[in-house]
């Protein structure tokens, strides 16, 4: 079972030619690759094997498995998890006690090496680590044997990925996040609060099909999902560049869907896939429901300001710009408009075509 | 329940964001390498922010074609040629007929709608098979 390849899992469920090329379409789509690359995506997935998964849970809520279990792509979802093996998740296993960590243990000498650990929560440090333990095992101890025998770590959540909740001031428990203990395997982070269900199958699906880590940002996120801010792809952009913002959440303006900057949305800083992958089902997301984003996939969003303080103006920094305007006598809205505009000069000539094997790097 | 009806609910419709037309202004360049290059290339639409007015605009600009398929795999697949041939719409859905992926494909043809040449292979071999039997049930009769 073990080397069944996933077009082999499919065919052995009966799903045609025809069904193997709509998956692949449909994970395309979902890895946020352009649409000429699905041949490719195909090919790849016609050869994975079927990799194990462990599943820690640390200080978290459990949200981030909520989420991930209202994968709102059933069958693409159930697919993608039938091609995984995963050997232990505490929540989801019906095994518990004794049994569950043998099993753990079991799968992780069976693997060693090879497997993917996925953690999400944060990781107490204060007093040794007793604020979180399981089956007696300080979250800090399970971590580290876990992660010597992983191929590589998935932290899903903005608890693993930067300490989250937990670590938000004064960070009773001292909690910090999975990149801050372990610094000899490759990590993606996946945060969020908790992350888009459809990013972190899309993360796993990346793993599956090209068997290796996704291109990360300076913060450890796959680029795909994370790699434009909200304010980017906000529907309501438009009337951002056009200077229409609610002034309070009952006002015309709020009621003809102009921008929240001033109502404290923090989408120009936060880098995330909600705008286009929206939540339950494609249904909608918070900016779609009347209130701003409160950057949930950042860095500390909890200390970063109120949520209802508007970012200060301009984003970006404008420095250079803003003398040269200055000196010509311009209005400071000419300066940002020239910084956006050499930002995205530098955007276009930065751009490249991807190839697959950008992606299998 | 039904109190719930008279809370007034003023729907308020926003329009659309411009979105579409840069959509528009894609396909319009991807139909042209089509008939230039035979190049074939599509659009992934849920990637895109566009509003429901923006869809309604892409619909009702590009029309309705003469062509309207369904594929039965994984749950079904809707395909119409829009009203510019060449142009079709392409929409997976899984069993619980919620949609899975949206594209605007610019090609002769959908690839999905074509048989797979493994499959036609095969077909080969199971008709052959089939006319083998009728064969040898003849074969009884005469």
């Amino acid at each position: 079972m073990a080397d069944e390849t996933l077009l082999d899992i499919l065919k052995r469920r009966g799903v045609s030619r025809r069904g193997f090329l709509k998956f692949c379409a449909a994970t395309t789509s979902l890895l946020a690759l352009p649409p000429s690359m699905a041949a490719a995506v195909a090919e790849s997935l016609g050869r994975v094997r079927r990799p194990a998964v462990i599943w820690l849970s640390f200080q978290e809520c459990t949200g981030c498995t909520e989420s991930l279990t209202r994968a709102h792509s059933p069958s693409i979802e159930s697919l993608i998890f039938d091609a995984i093996s995963l050997d232990y998740h505490h929540t989801l296993q019906a095994a518990s006690g004794h049994a569950a960590e043998e099993a753990r243990e079991h799968s992780m000498k069976a693997d060693w090496g090879n497997y993917l650990l996925i953690v999400d929560g944060s990781i107490p440090l204060k007093d040794g680590g007793v604020y979180s333990t399981i089956a007696g095992i300080s979250n800090l101890q399970m971590l580290q044997e876990a992660a010597a025998g992983a191929a590589a770590i998935v932290a899903i959540g903005t608890c693993a990925a930067y300490g989250g909740l937990p670590h938000a001031q004064p960070n009773p428990t001292g909690a910090v996040a999975v990149s801050d203990i372990v610094k000899d395997k490759p990590i993606i982070n996946v945060p969020g609060c908790p992350p888009v269900p459809a990013v972190m199958v899309g993360v796993l699906a990346h793993y599956l099909t090209f068997g290796t880590l996704p291109d990360l940002d300076d913060l450890g996120r796959p680029r795909a999902f994370y790699g434009e801010s909200i304010h980017d792809r906000c529907y309501r952009r438009p009337f951002y560049d056009q200077g229409k913002f609610a002034k309070t959440f009952d006002d015309a303006g709020a009621r003809d869907g102009w921008c929240l900057f001033e109502l404290g949305c923090k989408g120009p800083t936060t880098h995330n896939a909600c705008a286009t992958t929206k939540w339950n089902g494609g249904t909608s997301w918070p900016v779609q429901s009347g209130h701003g984003c409160i950057g949930c996939s950042e860095p500390d969003f909890w200390d970063a300001g109120g949520f209802y303080k508007a970012l200060s103006t301009p984003v970006n920094s404008v420095t250079g710009a803003a003398t040269a305007a200055v000196a010509a006598g311009a209005a400071a809205g000419i300066a940002i408009g020239l910084a956006n505009r050499q930002r995205k000069a530098r955007a276009r000539a930065g751009h490249q075509t991807v190839t697959i094997e950008d992606l299998e790097k | 329940m039904n109190s719930l009806k008279n809370i007034g609910v003023h729907v308020v419709h926003v329009g659309g964001n411009g979105n579409a037309r840069a959509v528009l202004r894609e396909v319009e360049n991807l139909l042209q390498k089509l008939v230039e290059e035979g190049e074939e290339s599509s659009i992934d639409l849920s990637g895109l922010p566009l509003t429901p007015e923006d869809y309604d605009l892409l619909e009702e600009t590009l029309g309705e074609g003469e062509v309207v398929a369904e594929v039965h795999s994984l749950g079904p697949t809707r395909i119409h040629e829009t009203g510019i041939p060449g142009v079709w719409w392409v929409t997976h859905y899984n069993d619980e007929d919620e949609v899975l992926a949206e594209f605007i494909e610019v090609a002769w043809c959908p690839e999905i709608l074509l048989a797979p040449e493994d499959d036609v292979k095969d077909g080969l071999e199971a008709l052959r098979a089939r006319l083998f039997e009728l064969n040898q049930e003849g074969g009884h009769g005469g």
